[in-house]
């Protein structure tokens, strides 16, 4: 890993107008709010957290399959938020998405052989035998059987699909895989099948990956740095390690204390805190700090003032007026 | 085990006839519940777990079922019970929550009017006393202003909400066993936690037993005494959850615990299964895992019985020697 900067998001902000009106003009909901981060060449970013915090939306946005409302986003060198459709054509093949649902995101009427070639073929990869012949590759690499290649989606497993899905990522050597949610619909002994394959092929071909997932037992075994989500806006960020093991943000620290853990080791365990209420909506943001309504620490300056993120250490950024284990 | 047990499953058989041949969901399962005791049943997807429960309490409608063996409930055989002779037991004696806490509340009516309902088709209560009742029920499972939230309708609640209206209702009986299928799969981790919580002081208030259903084996291990570990429609192990956590004795246990990313620890590789779940229209005669063991001996294609010590049972070939010497191994 280096510290070259692949991506570059300052300050994404993405609005959504939906259908209910409120007070007679349509409802805004800020799905993701002043989101800045970097991704590094050659790391695994994870981002977590709960149903609906954003995670999808600020991953579209990144990869600009959804225009940003504001800020920018800078891949490669090149603003691609102020890039128009065509500009975006030649930086697409190089960031390409893995999505949580294998079954919805392959085409039923066509063989998985075919959906694997399509990204070769619409960017003209080479003469068909050279298509064919980096299929039977990418099949090999993903751990695929060849003679398989002329079946339909439904013949194989979730896993398998899984497989087929990064196959076709990873078609035209992209430098940014952005998986959101890959193993959530997969069972346990056949999501560790999966993470074991895109830590290889990260090893094999230098991938960055931005990982996202709502489950913090798989973001940290893959990711080297961790993002934490809370209503549309990152509110702590760190080394994976460091950020698992001396959460600073008061929701990090709920997460982090009620993921049910095997207690087969007689470590002590994290003292749980139970969160009360449920996750507002993005259209009803609290004031001051978006979690005070949450946070067992909060204050009357929480519900006034909203914290920025700020670094407390090169690399480890919290936004909080109290953070934790700071010493 | 000191108390007669409330639930007592022996050998349980569901198999569907299908187009493509006998489909064997449930294929021998045996286990019991004491009172006051959670048990959980973990398993991947498809290895027999609702079908399993739901054949017990008779909810399997499938023309083409087929269901064998024992279920004894509190002493009482309740396997191939008329829907008239279950009713009072379902929602009375024995609650229920799913997934999806919509199979269990119907959109058109308040969950008032549902909790009132249930509790006037399982008691003697009038229609005021049912309605003190639910707000009762309510106020208990945490939710805010029971007073005036007993008149809303589902949608107006949010998930975690509505999973404690169904908690509600499947407590309004007073139940001397509570049946939770994968009762936080659909929630958010946060919310997890807040029900799960629930769930354990309502069981020592009420004094109830819990089978809980979960494909989580972190979930189990919070909530169970003692865990069923099923694979193809079988019990692969079964004992308390401290014995099985610490010391698993089958293979596809110690697979299953291996594949788990933790948040306590990081590890470079995850242990994996190799393969994919047996088809339950093809599960060998012998033992179910033997195509993914790499432990597989010539003997396996005999079917083991569960057997052990101390309640500690587990259907596989292996000498415990042989187990010592894998496990020194495996272990870092
Ligand atoms: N196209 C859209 N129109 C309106 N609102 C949207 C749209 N897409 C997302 N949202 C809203 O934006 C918020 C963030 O949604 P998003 O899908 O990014 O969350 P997420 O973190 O990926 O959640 P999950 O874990 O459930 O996938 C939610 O409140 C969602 O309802
Ligand atoms: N009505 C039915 N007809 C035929 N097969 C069925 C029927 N209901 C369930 N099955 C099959 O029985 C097997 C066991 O299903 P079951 O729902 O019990 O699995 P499970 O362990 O609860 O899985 P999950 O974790 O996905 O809920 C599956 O192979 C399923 O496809
Ligand atoms: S700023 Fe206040 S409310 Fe927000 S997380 Fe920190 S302590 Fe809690
Ligand atoms: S019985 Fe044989 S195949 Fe089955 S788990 Fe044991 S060793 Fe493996
Ligand atoms: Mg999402
Ligand atoms: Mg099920």
């Amino acid at each position: 890993m280096s510290d070259d900067i692949l991506l570059k998001a300052t300050d994404v902000v993405k609005t959504f107008s939906t259908k209910s009106m409120k007070f007679g003009r349509p409802n805004l909901s800020t799905a993701v709010n002043g989101v800045s981060l970097e991704i590094r060449r050659g790391e695994t970013l994870g981002i977590v957290g709960e149903s609906g915090c954003g995670k999808s939306t600020l991953a579209r946005c990144l990869v600009q399959l959804l225009p940003t409302t504001s800020g920018s986003v800078v891949f490669e060198g090149t603003d691609i938020s102020k890039l128009s459709r065509r500009g975006l054509r030649p930086l697409r093949k190089k960031m390409q998405l893995v999505f949580q649902d294998p079954y919805a995101s392959l085409n039923p009427r066509r063989t998985v052989g075919d959906i694997v070639a399509e990204p070769l073929r619409i960017n003209k990869f080479g003469t068909e035998s050279v298509i064919q012949e980096r299929v039977r590759e990418l099949f090999t690499t993903v751990g695929l059987d060849v003679n398989s290649l002329t079946r339909y989606p439904h013949e194989f497993s979730g896993g398998q699909r899984q497989r087929i899905g990064i196959a076709r990522a990873l078609a035209l050597n992209p430098s940014l895989v952005v998986a959101d949610e890959p193993v959530s619909a997969l069972d346990v002994s056949v999501q560790a099948q999966v993470l074991n394959l895109m830590a290889d092929l990260q090893d094999k071909f230098n991938l960055t990956y931005l990982f996202i997932a709502h489950d913090l037992g798989v973001v940290r075994h893959v990711s080297d740095r961790v993002g934490v989500m809370y209503l549309g806006e990152i509110v702590e960020m760190g080394d994976a390690d460091e950020l698992y093991d001396r959460p600073m943000h008061p929701y990090t620290d709920a997460l982090l204390s009620v993921v049910p853990e095997l207690n087969d080791t007689d470590a002590p365990r994290r003292e749980r805190v139970i969160l009360n209420g449920d996750v507002p909506d993005p259209s009803d943001r609290p004031s001051g700090c978006s979690f005070h309504p949450r946070c067992p620490l909060a204050t009357a300056k929480c519900k006034e003032e909203k914290p920025t993120l700020v670094e407390i250490r090169p690399g480890r950024t919290v936004a909080c007026h109290y953070p934790k284990n700071l010493g | 085990m000191p108390e007669s047990p409330i639930l007592k499953v022996s050998d349980l058989k569901v198999t569907f006839a299908t187009r493509q041949g006998p489909l064997r969901a449930v294929d021998g399962l045996s286990f019991e519940v004491a009172p006051k005791e959670v048990v959980g049943i973990v398993g991947e997807s498809g290895s027999g777990k609702s079908v399993s429960m739901y054949s017990m309490l008779g909810l399997v409608r499938d023309a083409n079922v087929s269901i064998t063996g024992s279920v004894k409930f509190n002493g009482r055989e309740i396997l191939g019970l008329s829907d008239r002779e279950m009713q009072p037991i379902r929602g009375g004696e024995i609650g229920m929550i799913f997934q999806d806490p919509m199979t269990a509340l119907t959109p058109v009516y308040t969950v008032g009017w549902q909790i009132i309902e249930q509790l006037r088709a399982h008691t003697t209560m009038t229609k005021a006393q049912a309605r003190e009742r639910a707000i009762e029920l309510l106020a208990e499972v945490g939710i805010p202003d029971p007073r005036t939230r007993v008149d809303n309708y589902p949608h107006e609640f949010s998930g975690g909400m509505r999973q404690r209206v169904v908690i509600a209702m499947a407590l309004s009986c007073n139940p001397k066993l509570l049946i939770a299928d994968e009762p936080t799969t659909a929630l958010d981790v946060t919310t997890q936690a807040q029900i799960l919580d629930l769930m354990s002081k309502l069981q020592e208030t009420y004094n109830s037993s819990i089978v809980i259903i979960t494909h989580d084996m972190g979930v189990i291990a919070e909530m169970a005494h003692r865990v069923v570990v099923m694979y193809a429609g079988r019990p692969a192990e079964i004992g308390d959850e401290i014995d099985v956590v610490r010391q698993p004795r089958h293979p596809y246990t110690w697979g299953l615990l291996g594949a788990v990313p933790r948040v306590e620890s990081r590890n470079d590789r995850l242990a994996t299964i190799p393969g994919n779940a047996v088809s339950p229209l093809d599960i060998p005669e012998g033992c179910a895992f033997a195509d993914r063991c790499e432990y597989r001996m010539d003997i396996c294609t005999k079917r083991p019985q569960l057997q052990g010590d101390h309640g500690h049972l587990d259907a596989c070939w292996l000498t415990d020697e042989q187990r010592v010497s894998i496990r020194s191994k495996a272990t870092p």
